[in-house]
């Protein structure tokens, strides 16, 4: 989970490895802010997953990379 | 996760700000009055699930996420001290939980250049950035320090 100068950047250091996900550093801080903003709180309790994955899901990520539970198995 | 270790959770990251370092066993135990060795059962369990990363050879912590136990190449000056983060996305996360404004020093993966972002109100103040993620959401906790 790196910082990039620019997408160029990203493709270099990738070179013939498969992509993950970019996005940008906006996003970014935004997930940050949903995803950790309550890790001190006092009287934190864990979040499900399905509480995480309304996070991701509110920022617009929603695409299979940003899946959290396994894929359903093919029928 | 129970309500006891829920509480040594939430006691270990308190520790975790107030002293500036991942406290260690010995300062758990002596904050609850219980032993080194019941903190450690307690971690073993809180790291089983996902709540906090333990070392995988020593009887220390790793994470306490989005903290940092170790040294790493993502370092956040907020709430009057540095930090450490475990990844770019804990970078900012160390100002999300501190709820405060920062800097991240760190640098791009590629070609090596020094990254400096302020985070003010919640907003970088470079959004030309971009961050990269390699491993799909679904295997993140595969190997988390990978990850």
């Amino acid at each position: 989970m790196n910082l990039f100068r620019s997408e160029e950047h990203i493709g270099r250091w990738l070179g013939s490895r498969d992509p993950g996900a970019t996005i940008s550093v906006r996003k970014l801080c935004d997930l940050a802010h949903a995803w950790w903003g309550n890790r001190l709180d006092p009287n934190w309790r864990p979040r499900t997953r399905e509480q995480n994955q309304a996070i991701l899901n509110g920022l617009g990520l929603t695409d299979a990379f940003w899946n959290l539970s396994p894929a359903d198995p093919e029928p | 996760m129970d309500d006891d270790d829920i509480a040594l959770r939430n006691l270990t990251y308190r520790q975790f700000v107030e002293l500036g370092r991942a406290p260690t066993l010995h300062d758990i135990a002596a904050a609850t009055g219980s032993t080194p060795d019941d903190v450690w059962s307690g971690w073993q369990r809180l790291h089983d699930d996902h709540a906090l990363v333990l070392q995988s050879h020593t009887r220390e912590l790793r994470m306490a996420n989005p903290f940092s136990a170790v040294p790493t190449a993502y370092r956040v000056f907020a709430d009057e001290r540095w930090w450490y983060a475990n990844c770019a996305w804990d970078a900012f996360g160390v100002c999300a939980a501190l709820h405060a404004d920062g800097r991240i020093e760190a640098s791009c993966a590629d070609c090596g250049e020094p990254i400096v972002v302020d985070v003010r109100d919640e907003l970088p103040d470079d959004e030309s950035l971009v961050f990269h993620c390699v491993v799909p959401a679904v295997r993140w906790w595969d190997d988390i320090v990978f990850t």
